[in-house]
């Protein structure tokens, strides 16, 4: 028994001698990610399988749960100094995260590409904190989209959507008067948020990019925060109240039904109507949210991976071909197909079947966007700030939103206060 | 004999001599003495270690990982100025004392009725007692669909025929608190009632006759003789039920993540985020140190209290 024990250890550790020596030899990439299941873990597995045929082995170890979960444990593998050669990480965070951990750099790799020059200029930013790229971008949602009920629509008599925030306005009075909840909404606290960010975005993308993005104080205190603040509460009159606490996916069935009038969440909220079987100009219509700067607004959130210095030559082979892989247009196309998302490049074309309208209008908004300068950050998806303020920003907007004894003027005296205290 | 016959004051019994002992019997109590020592060493060490730690990191500026640039006590002002921990200690004050008081009248209640020599008494204990042995997490998420306007309580009653029934109480900013403060209640109140039980089991059955003689209702019976004579076992189940509120995190998490808003955050919920949401190491420090303070606060008296009627040397226990 105990000849037997011994013996069969000692095969195993002969075993992960053997399967560690080849290893050393060949470039591989470790990865932690969140994209375990669904959509995501699909995409994340096509990624593996371009990298792979680029000879290299794909090490790719998911962290389901929330992004903290992962978070945690890239927190301890960095503290244990063994971090993984890649990990998922999006926004602000890349430059604080890069702070406490060494990452390499991809100058070389991306120059030698004309990825640069075919992408959100914003966006390109974040990703090269200090001005050198340690982080690719993979892929882009639009926040900003707005998901009508065509049952809804049908039954006030409108075919399209609202343009500006008096026409969503017009139209949900309209389906409130014909007993409509107007507006599907959870209310978690990310979403309270980014509501806000869409009234503000919508009304002034400008003044988005001041007060949230730059956290000028004037901006904050100024007249457009203030018709956000307003338009918000009359969002919130038109939500149902009983919903808070919960997912915004739970009304997707009731919203198709046609008992809510309009959503507004980002992209992926189709390919969750896609998995569904509900198709796009029969149950639901689809476009970006009220604007009223006349000009196009894109609302950005952008996940990202971060390159990790591990010191060993493998894995910097496999880095630099990942790399490569990534800013590719073949794993553009591939990679936005699968999830719902849209390339990070402008240059890429979504004529294929595989793509959804609506991945195409988001697309085609985004260029238009940045041409108009008006492509924006996330607060609510952790694009526009760190996590520590974000959170101090998230309390105010997601308290006024529950709470409608809070005027507009008193919550943007609130929201100053906060980036006051975390500025 | 007559050097060890001198007794020390206050010394009850003169002491005897010492039979004098082989070392080898020794090694086994000395064996004891090395491995309990040890352990607790262990054990101490790693609470009272990484409590000073924690106390140490909270006057640092610490982000994502500990640093020690040292602040002093901003984060403890920015904290006590923050809305966030203001709406907290509010909401642990009203769950506080709502679910102590309420866990502990409802378990007293259950105790004092099981008390009656009824028929099935072990299925009923069982049955109080089983909420017990659930996480606060499932209680929660439980209570979360039972409460819901959408789909629970108010749904069904509105299905048996009264269309205009309201139980919103789950997602009203005022009254989602006690929604809270129910679930907890029903999670402990089948503890205290063991704990009851238990002390009212234990009187002699004298005391009832003599009541009984006396003419004693039952009530007053209770209320004046049992309750008064189990008074230690009340205090300690009250004691339990504090640092249970104090701690409490996954029940909030489940049933109400902290909303509608933040109405039903609670300080726990606060540490959390600070450190692990908002990766604000010092700040979420600073707030588990308050946290720990207290529990210091409600914790210091019943020692006292403990000690004070040891002194008296009265009680069991």
């Amino acid at each position: 028994m105990k000849a037997s024990l011994f013996r069969t250890t000692g095969l195993a550790l002969l075993a992960a001698c053997l399967a560690q020596a080849p290893a050393t030899a060949e470039p591989r990439l470790t990865v932690i990610s969140q994209w375990s299941a669904g959509s995501e873990g699909a995409a994340m597995d096509a990624f593996g399988k371009m990298v792979t045929e680029k000879g290299v082995k794909w090490e790719h170890s998911p962290v389901s749960g929330f992004t903290t979960d992962m978070m945690n444990k890239l927190r301890a593998d960095i503290i244990a100094g063994r971090p993984p050669a890649a990990s998922q990480l999006k926004g602000p965070e890349i430059k604080a995260w890069s702070a406490i951990g060494a990452t390499i750099n991809l100058n070389d790799v991306v120059k030698a590409t004309d990825y640069e020059k075919n992408i959100s200029a914003d966006l390109a930013k974040i990703h090269k904190p200090k001005g050198d790229w340690i982080a690719l971008p993979l892929q882009i949602y639009r926040v900003n989209t707005l998901f009508a009920s065509k049952k809804a629509m049908d039954k006030i008599g409108a075919t399209e959507l609202p343009k500006t925030w008096d026409e969503f306005n017009a139209l949900s009075a309209k389906m409130a008067a014909a007993g409509i909840t107007p507006v599907a909404h959870g209310g978690i606290g990310w979403a309270d948020t980014m509501y806000f960010e869409l009234a503000l975005a919508g009304i002034s993308a400008d003044a988005y990019r001041k007060a949230i993005m730059e956290l000028d104080d004037k901006s904050l205190r100024g007249p457009e925060v203030l018709a956000a603040f307003k338009q918000l509460r009359q969002l919130t009159k038109w939500m149902n109240p009983a919903n808070a606490g919960q997912h915004w996916s739970v009304f997707l069935p009731a919203l198709m039904k046609g008992e809510y009038g309009f959503l507004m969440m980002g992209g992926w909220a189709s390919g969750v109507l896609k998995k569904g079987n509900f198709e796009e100009g029969k149950d639901f219509l689809c476009g970006a949210t009220p604007n009223n700067t006349g000009k196009p607004v894109f609302d950005m959130n952008a996940d990202g991976m971060i390159f990790w210095d591990t010191k060993n030559a493998d894995l910097l082979a496999g880095q630099k071909a990942t790399a490569q892989v990534a800013m590719s247009k073949e794993f553009a196309k591939a990679f936005t197909q699968i999830n719902g998302s849209i390339p990070v490049r402008t240059d890429i074309d979504l004529s294929d079947a595989g793509f959804q309208d609506c991945q195409r209008d988001a697309a085609k908004n985004l260029s238009g966007a940045i041409a108009a300068n008006q492509a924006i950050m996330s607060l609510g998806h952790n694009m526009a700030q760190t996590s520590p303020v974000t959170a101090a920003l998230r309390d105010v907007l997601t308290e006024y939103v529950h709470n409608d004894k809070i005027t507009p003027e008193e919550a943007q005296k609130r929201l100053a206060d906060a980036a006051d205290t975390v500025r | 004999m007559s050097e060890t016959a001198i007794t020390m004051p206050g010394q009850a019994r003169p002491a005897r001599p010492v039979p004098r002992r082989s070392w080898l019997s020794e090694i086994p109590d000395l064996l004891t003495r090395i491995v309990a020592g040890v352990i607790a060493t262990a054990a101490v060490g790693y609470v009272v270690g990484f409590t000073l730690w924690t106390v140490l990191i909270s006057f640092t500026d610490s982000t994502l990982l500990p640093e020690y640039n040292f602040v002093g006590f901003k984060h403890y002002w920015q904290l006590l100025n923050s809305r966030i921990w203001q709406v907290a200690y509010l909401n642990l004050t009203i769950y506080g004392l709502g679910f102590i008081l309420g866990a502990t009248g409802v378990g007293l209640l259950l105790a004092i009725l099981i008390d009656q020599k009824i028929r099935g008494e072990n299925v009923l204990r069982t049955i109080y007692l089983y909420p017990m042995a659930l996480s606060f997490v499932v209680t929660g998420t439980v209570w979360a669909w039972l409460l819901n306007p959408t789909i629970g309580v108010e749904q069904f009653v509105r299905g048996l025929g009264w269309t205009q029934f309201k139980f919103g109480w789950l997602v009203d900013r005022d009254l989602a608190i006690y929604c809270v403060v129910i679930a907890a209640i029903w999670q402990a109140s089948g503890f205290a009632m063991a704990l009851f039980l238990a002390g009212l089991r234990s009187l002699d059955g004298d005391l009832y006759k003599a009541a009984a003689i006396d003419g004693a209702s039952p009530a007053r019976m209770y209320l004046r003789i049992m309750v008064p004579a189990i008074w230690p076992i009340v205090v300690s189940v009250l004691v339990i039920l504090l640092q249970t509120a104090i701690k409490t995190y996954d029940l909030v998490r489940a049933l109400t993540a902290g909303g509608p808003g933040i109405a039903t955050t609670l300080p726990t919920n606060v540490v959390y985020d600070y450190m692990f949401q908002r990766g604000l190491m010092g700040a979420g420090s600073a707030a588990a140190v308050m946290l720990l303070l207290s529990l210091l606060i409600v914790l210091l008296p019943y020692a006292i209290f403990q000690r004070l009627r040891r002194g008296k040397g009265g009680g069991h226990g």
